[in-house]
């Protein structure tokens, strides 16, 4: 129940109260004190006169005819008035509901006339200064953290190839070395892909936008589906493929069909098969990826695009990859406006859903 | 062929100039954006590689600064920041190419050299290597008479490394050039082309032509 229909309840309560009492009164005024009166007046004569009924009828037409009017008029003019109230919460109310980590820098409107409600626009206006700070100073952390690793990360890389190159290492030391550069150039995509997305974050990353053949995209990336499923002796297939044109960056939109792609074979079966479509639909174009496999569990599902987090199932399969393909995916997606969803049957197929506004 | 390296972080540089060094390269090197503009007003470099992040005037105002004099040495750019609109920057201020750290040796070399050649790089229709040739014009590829059927991105992928021949290709450069991405997709399928042009110029041929360099890149050569 709203306070607006709380207070509204008790005010009407309170005037049906204020209503018979009015009646009670007027019927003591006007039906009561005048038989008195007229008992003592007139005691000499005819006791008992009879009360006449008109008179209570009459009281009873005045408490309706006027009293419920007025009573009305008093409880519609308290609605409006709980309205008038009560609106800046609940513009405070729709104004805090849109705030969330990607735009903690807006402020809520204030008044300026120092009530109640301007108080406590002003409290949240400090309370979302103190977030937006906190969330600033964990980016700004991680970005200057990813740069920070960059130099030693050039140097540990550049060395170690220095060393592979000048040929003075043993056998095993040379092995050692071929590992490590392994481990460096896994270590560097993660580093990147923390760049990206800390730029990202902190509103850095700038897209180029233009319109763009989607149905040309896809099937580019299906050239390299096939030669990537190959190796792996998955079958691949393009269900549709319908023309569509969207306002998007060339190159992010690559690094996302190329990613799915590269998902949806690496986490596959032996004689597994991935099916991609694209298809429009009104004013969207609705990419599916659909691959065969383990699939994800349903308590994962939900953080699947959450960086850096990985199933149980996917430790397992010792699949290589950074932790933020999907969370790039997904920055991806939301900065041209879609939707990316993911769907899966344990042991049977797992479903990622792209949709992007048309151009 | 002399190449100034500007890199103020001494063991990058210090191994930067061993690789190019090994390479053949005459290699100067210093620390900061004055010296390197004084250095390339004395000295006529081939090559410039220029870190962006120097201390005092940065890399990319040096290279604003050398191609308001005209000089029109070619040079290659890197970065720890690794923006992607960086790279447009650098390209736009004059730089003929764009290198993010940390990068594999193999990949900057391969870069020095291509900008090396670039200005003697040929507008040939028909590239050769040994008996495999390629048309430019009809995408038409042949071995020793035989005629080699290619998809689009193998033609492309066979075209690079032909234009390159005899000079190691790093993955980034082949990923850049041949599928215009700007980003390492993690993924192996450069690998994966290599394998399949690697399957229709080499197998059942004498000699083989396209090798793996070590560490990270492929060559298209002649057999030594």
């Amino acid at each position: 129940m709203t306070i607006r229909t709380r207070l509204s309840l008790w005010y009407a309560s309170i005037m049906f109260i204020a209503l018979m009492v009015m009646g009670v009164l007027l019927y003591y005024q006007l039906v009561i004190e005048p038989r008195e009166e007229a008992h003592h007046h007139h005691h000499h004569e005819r006791d008992e006169e009879p009360v006449d009924p008109d008179v209570f009828e009459d009281v009873t037409s005045i408490v309706l005819s006027c009293g419920i009017p007025a009573a009305l008029l008093a409880v519609a003019g308290g609605w409006w008035l709980m309205k008038k109230s009560l609106a800046p919460i609940a513009s405070l109310t729709r104004a805090t509901e849109k705030i969330t980590a990607q735009n903690l820098g807006e402020r809520l409107a204030r008044t300026h006339n120092g009530d109640e409600l301007d108080r406590l626009t002003e409290v949240f206006n400090s309370m979302l200064a103190r977030l937006d700070d906190s969330f600033n100073r964990i980016r700004e952390f991680t970005l200057h953290a990813s740069h920070e690793l960059k130099t030693p990360l050039t140097v540990l890389r550049g060395e170690t190839e220095t060393a592979l190159r000048e040929n003075s290492l043993s056998a095993a030391e040379h092995d050692r070395a071929v590992s490590q550069l392994d481990e460096l150039n896994r270590l560097t995509r993660i580093v990147d892909g923390l760049t990206l997305l800390a730029k990202a974050d902190a509103g850095q990353v700038s897209l180029n936008l233009e319109t763009i053949r989607l149905d040309e995209l896809v099937r580019d990336n299906f050239a390299d589906l096939q030669i990537l499923a190959e190796p792996h002796g998955v079958e691949v297939m393009l269900a549709a493929c319908e023309e569509v044109s969207v306002r998007g960056d060339r190159h992010r939109l690559r690094q996302l069909l190329l990613n799915l792609a590269d998902n949806a074979v690496k986490y596959n079966q032996p004689q597994g098969s991935v099916t991609m479509s694209l298809r429009r639909s009104g004013n969207a174009a609705d990419f599916f990826i659909t691959n065969t496999g383990a699939g994800i569990p349903p308590e994962i599902l939900p953080r699947v695009f959450d960086r850096f987090y990985r199933g149980d199932a996917a430790h397992g399969n010792a699949v290589d990859g950074c932790g933020l393909g999907l969370s790039i995916a997904q920055w991806i997606v939301s900065a041209h406006g879609g939707k990316i969803q993911i769907a899966s049957e344990p042991l049977k197929q797992t479903i990622v859903t792209v949709q992007l506004p048309t151009a | 062929m002399r190449v100034l390296v500007v890199e103020d972080e001494k063991k990058t540089a210090s191994f930067v100039r061993k690789a190019l060094q090994a390479e053949g390269f005459a290699v100067d090197v210093c620390h900061d954006g004055e010296a390197a503009l004084a250095a390339a007003a004395a000295t006529p470099f081939d090559v410039l590689v220029l870190d962006i992040m120097l201390p005092g005037r940065d890399g990319l105002s040096v290279l604003r600064q050398l191609r308001e004099r005209k000089s029109t040495t070619p040079v290659l750019l890197l970065s720890a920041r690794g923006e992607v609109n960086e790279r447009v920057e650098g390209l736009n201020s004059g730089a003929d190419d764009y290198l993010p750290k940390p990068f594999e040796l193999a990949e900057l070399v391969a870069r020095v050299r291509a900008l090396t050649r670039r200005s003697t790089e040929n507008k040939l229709t028909t590239l050769r290597v040994a008996d495999l040739t390629l048309d430019t014009l009809t995408h038409k590829a042949q071995r020793g008479g035989a005629t080699i059927e290619l998809t689009v991105r193998e033609y492309r992928l066979l075209e690079f490394l032909m234009r390159s021949a005899g000079r190691p290709c790093g993955r980034m450069m082949i990923l850049e050039k041949v599928w215009d991405y700007d980003f390492d997709p993690g993924t192996n399928l450069v690998d994966v082309y290599i394998r399949r042009v690697r399957e229709k110029i080499d197998a059942g041929f004498e000699p083989k032509l396209l090798y793996t360099v070590r560490g990270s890149g492929y060559i298209l050569k002649e057999a030594q």
